[in-house]
């Protein structure tokens, strides 16, 4: 760890997002055969990652990854390092889920100590519906299990503000061009035909405003789960309103049958 | 000019000289370029120089060429103006060049429509002829394109639910305001004073509408910028709605950011002050040009006195600190400064004055050190150094109002000896850092994710998600185990698919409002049980009753104090009297069931009266568990419940 360089600047937080998770397949003949040299009881081959949301470059910020495998893989600690452009990724084979130890190290620059996220393998459809599975059982047998994170850093150090502010070019001034060029529709399309509409900036906190095969976190997505969740408000709302009506009228209840108990007792003590 | 060309002119005979000179005027003069529009005559008065004459060349207008064409026909031509909301229902008639290219005999017809018209008495084929031409001749006048439309933000029921909402508008008067705007094109006069809306009273029946034509803007009059104010935030809302600020370009977000940022208040004080400004007369105005001189003298004066001042204190001696004096903040790290200041004094005593290792120590930290010796527990060292402590510590008090005083210091006095001076320094020091660093603009922000927090802790990296785990963490297993349970219900995931700072203030809210749900259903489930309690001794009673009719002192003897005994120990506020008074009062009641029990408890009121009542209370249990299974759980309960009370009251047996 460099030492602290510099005064941290307060009062700022900054985010990134990026992505997550575990991608794997079951071994088959014709789609995914299995490698020579592979164990006769491994049934799946599935890979981990890290990754910037719509496989932006994160290496600016993240220098490293270590991936903790579970403890039967061969050298079950894999340290990644980081590669522009790429996400941090590491490809097995194996038969079972188990937890992975995501640990991130970020650039020197940052002076930071490294974080530790957690994730858990998985093979195998799943879900909280049956119908979860099911569409997950008809992709292909590929079962996605990919989390969306912000990183956030709060009060970065100065040398390293200045890294997380700088090098994006403002959407107003990438249709000219350059490295930043995703503004425009048809300039993208020539250019960078992976990028989706309305452009992520390298180097940049935005999020894709829609979603796209392969990238299924946008702001449309998030516009789904606010909904989501104000719709659930509402519902609880109404519950509590119902809840507090029926306590009124339990505890309405209950001083009756005390002030009826209390009678009876002052009926008896008399 | 020559004399020979004067002589010319004059007709004077040249004399012999003439001779040669003609033939050497025209050598000169032959190269010389002719300035037209000047005649010969007077181009030779110039002579060898050139005439500053411009001759002004008057260039008229060439002569019509009488044109062998026939006259340029014009005809009257039907319009409309399509920015009439009429629907081209106005006909109007212009005269205008007939087109070259629309061939003779059609432009026949539509001459000879505009005398039709007028007649209106033709035959069929005119009248068919009339209808074509009409389709084809019929223009929208060349003036509606300046009918420009004002746009106007549009939004759904939804839209306006979830983002909208105003607990100062409502829904129709925003709207109303919106077609305001839009039929007065943002002209802000005219639509503050057409502004004239008042909400629907009744239904929408015709009795509503004539009543709100009767109170015209009863509910409350709107300013214009209370009318502003409401626009542009709908406007901006929408602008951010239809757009995520990010993807903005640079006018784009500059339009959004003018709008989020208009400030009612400061409108009306800014139209206020113009109004004042435009009203006052002319003594006034003299009086505050006045006033103004004033204050600028008052200011030049006091800056200078403030130089002087600090001129003063500058040299004024004292020890000037540049070491770090945090570590002199703690209590401990005083106690450590104490001790060395007792060590240097009996270094001191011991030794010669200007030896000693802790010479550099001692005028740098003595004053904060005497401070603190003054109001140290041990009261310092020896009376010399006491006496000493104070009267720096007098002078370092005398410092501190010095370095409190001057409000505008263009560097602080370095004295740093205080809290007060340290921390201005700090402070200070941060103000250049924000200066020094680069300022981004709002949406160079937006970009990079960068937001500003009053206070952030834990300073480093952490993850967005963190913040829900903790929401989760502080509750304990079993609360926690039922908000996942409630969230379920609610078809929530347990855990959000993308945890941005939106969707995490959103399920914080909804986070809150599970748990007070969560809890209000304890507190019902509480009162449920207690409900039952109650209602099993009604019915306990009841039964009692009943028996006590059938039978007086009968077998069932024992249940009937117990039963009361229960209730009363459960229920003080039901006996009147003070304790002793309300005892004797149960055990009189007592005594009308069993005597002997009643004696037992005058003998020993303390011991027994609390075995009797534990027995009772256990009879009570058990005669209720007869009735209603599982009840005795829900009795401890109920207990729990009313523990102030029935503390209360077995305190009161205790006695």
């Amino acid at each position: 760890m460099a030492p602290p360089a510099g005064k941290r600047v307060k009062g700022v937080q900054i985010f990134r997002p990026f992505i997550y998770g575990t991608t794997a397949r079951p071994f088959d003949e014709k789609t995914n055969p299995k490698p020579p040299g592979v164990p006769d009881d491994h049934t799946h081959s599935w890979t981990v990652f890290v990754k910037g949301i719509d496989d932006v470059d994160i290496t600016y910020w993240l220098r490293r990854v270590q991936f903790k495998l579970h403890e039967s893989i061969p050298n079950h600690v894999r340290m990644v390092e980081g590669e522009k452009g790429k996400p941090f990724s590491i490809s097995e084979t194996g038969w079972g889920e188990f937890e992975i130890t995501i640990r991130l190290y970020y650039v020197p620059e940052s002076s930071e100590k490294p974080q530790t996220l957690y994730h858990h393998l998985r093979l195998h459809p799943y879900g909280r519906t049956e119908e979860e599975k099911e569409t997950m059982r008809l992709n292909g047998g590929e079962v996605v299990s990919w989390t969306y994170e912000e990183q956030l850093f709060n009060e970065p150090y100065e040398a390293f503000y200045d890294i997380l502010t700088s090098g994006a070019v403002a959407p107003s001034l990438s249709n000219t061009g350059g490295k930043g060029a995703k503004g425009k529709k048809d300039a993208q399309q020539q250019q960078q035909p992976s990028r989706s509409e309305g452009g992520v900036l390298d180097r940049s906190a935005m999020i894709p405003l829609t979603n796209r095969p392969g990238q299924p976190f946008s702001r449309e997505t998030e516009q789904l789960e606010i909904k989501k969740l104000q719709e659930a408000m509402i519902k609880i709302e109404r519950m509590t309103k119902q809840m507090t009506e029926d306590i009124r009228k339990k505890e309405a209840k209950q001083q009756e049958l005390k002030a009826d108990a209390a009678k009876a007792a002052a009926a008896n003590a008399a | 000019m020559t004399s020979h060309d004067l002589r010319d002119v004059l007709n004077i005979p040249s004399d012999a000289s003439a001779g040669p000179r003609p033939t050497k005027k025209q050598k000169t003069s032959a190269p010389r370029p002719n300035l037209k529009g000047l005649a010969r005559e007077v181009q030779n008065l110039g002579g060898d120089n050139p005439i500053a004459i411009v001759p002004e060349v008057s260039i008229f207008k060439k002569r019509r060429v009488a044109s062998r064409k026939p006259a340029a026909r014009w005809e009257l031509r039907a319009f409309t103006n399509s920015a009439r909301a009429d629907d081209g229902a106005l006909l109007l008639r212009h005269w205008r060049r007939k087109t070259d290219d629309g061939c003779a005999p059609h432009g026949d017809s539509t001459l000879q429509d505009g005398e039709a018209q007028p007649g209106n008495g033709t035959s069929l084929d005119g009248e068919q002829k009339q209808q074509q031409s009409k389709a084809e001749v019929v223009e929208d006048s060349a003036y509606a394109k300046y009918n420009v439309q004002v746009q106007v933000p549009q939004y759904s029921e939804d839209q306006y639910h979830a983002n909208l909402q105003n607990s100062d508008w409502t829904k129709e008067e925003t709207d109303y305001l919106l077609g305001l705007v839009k039929e007065f094109d943002l002209r802000w006069t005219v639509i503050w004073d057409r502004y004239e809306f008042s909400p629907r009273v009744a239904g929408p029946n015709g009795d509503a509408a004539t009543s709100t034509a009767v109170v015209p803007a009863s509910s409350r009059p709107r300013t214009m910028e209370d009318l502003k104010a409401r626009y542009y935030e709908v406007a901006a809302k929408m602008m951010a709605v239809q757009k995520a600020v990010q993807y903005m370009t640079g006018p784009e977000f500059q339009l959004y950011e003018m709008m989020q940022n208009f400030n009612p208040a400061q409108e009306t004080a800014r139209k206020e002050f113009a109004l004042n400004r435009m009203a006052r007369s002319k003594d006034e105005a003299r009086e505050e040009e006045s006033l103004l001189l004033e204050i600028k003298r008052i200011l030049a004066r006091t800056e200078r006195f403030n130089e002087e001042r600090r001129e003063l204190y500058n040299r004024l001696d004292y020890p000037a600190t540049d070491t770090d004096i945090n570590s002199f903040k703690s209590s401990a790290g005083l106690q450590s400064l104490l001790q060395n200041l007792m060590n240097l004094d009996k270094s001191k005593k011991r030794k010669s004055i200007m030896a000693g290792p802790g010479d550099g120590v001692s005028p740098q930290t003595a004053v904060p050190g005497s401070a603190v010796s003054e109001t140290g527990p041990g009261g310092g060292g020896g009376g010399h150094h006491r006496r000493e402590s104070i009267a720096a510590s007098a002078s370092g008090n005398h410092r501190d109002s010095i370095a409190g005083t001057p409000a505008t210091p263009v560097e602080p006095p370095p004295s740093a000896t205080t809290g007060v001076g340290a921390s201005k320094k700090k402070s200070s020091g941060g103000a250049q850092q924000v200066v020094e660093r680069r300022k981004l603009t709002e949406q160079e922000e937006q970009i990079y994710g960068v937001t500003r927090h009053e206070r952030l802790n834990p300073s480093g990296p952490t993850f967005r998600y963190e913040k829900i785990n903790k929401l989760y963490s502080h509750k304990s297993g079993q609360q926690q185990q039922r908000i996942t349970n409630a969230l379920l219900e609610l078809d929530i995931p347990p855990r959000l698919a993308m945890p941005t700072a939106a969707v995490t203030a959103q399920f914080e809210k909804l986070w809150s409002a599970v748990t007070a749900l969560v809890d209000l259903r304890k507190v019902s489930d509480r009162l449920d049980s207690d409900i039952k309690v109650e209602e099993a001794k009604k019915a306990e009673r009841d039964k009692v009753r009943a028996a006590k009719q059938s039978a007086s002192g009968g077998g069932d003897g024992d249940l009937v104090p117990s039963v009361e005994k229960d209730n009363a120990s459960e229920r003080p506020p039901s006996r009147a009297g003070p304790a002793p008074g309300g005892e004797e009062k149960v055990a009189a009641g007592d005594g009308t069931a069993g005597g002997a029990a009643v004696a037992a408890s005058v003998d020993s009121p303390t011991v027994i009266k609390e075995e009797q009542a534990g027995d009772k209370d256990k009879l009570g249990v058990a005669s209720a568990a007869a009735s209603r299974p599982g009840s005795s759980g829900a009795h401890k309960r109920s207990a729990s419940v009313l523990s102030t009370t029935s503390d209360k009251s077995s305190k009161r047996q205790k006695k």
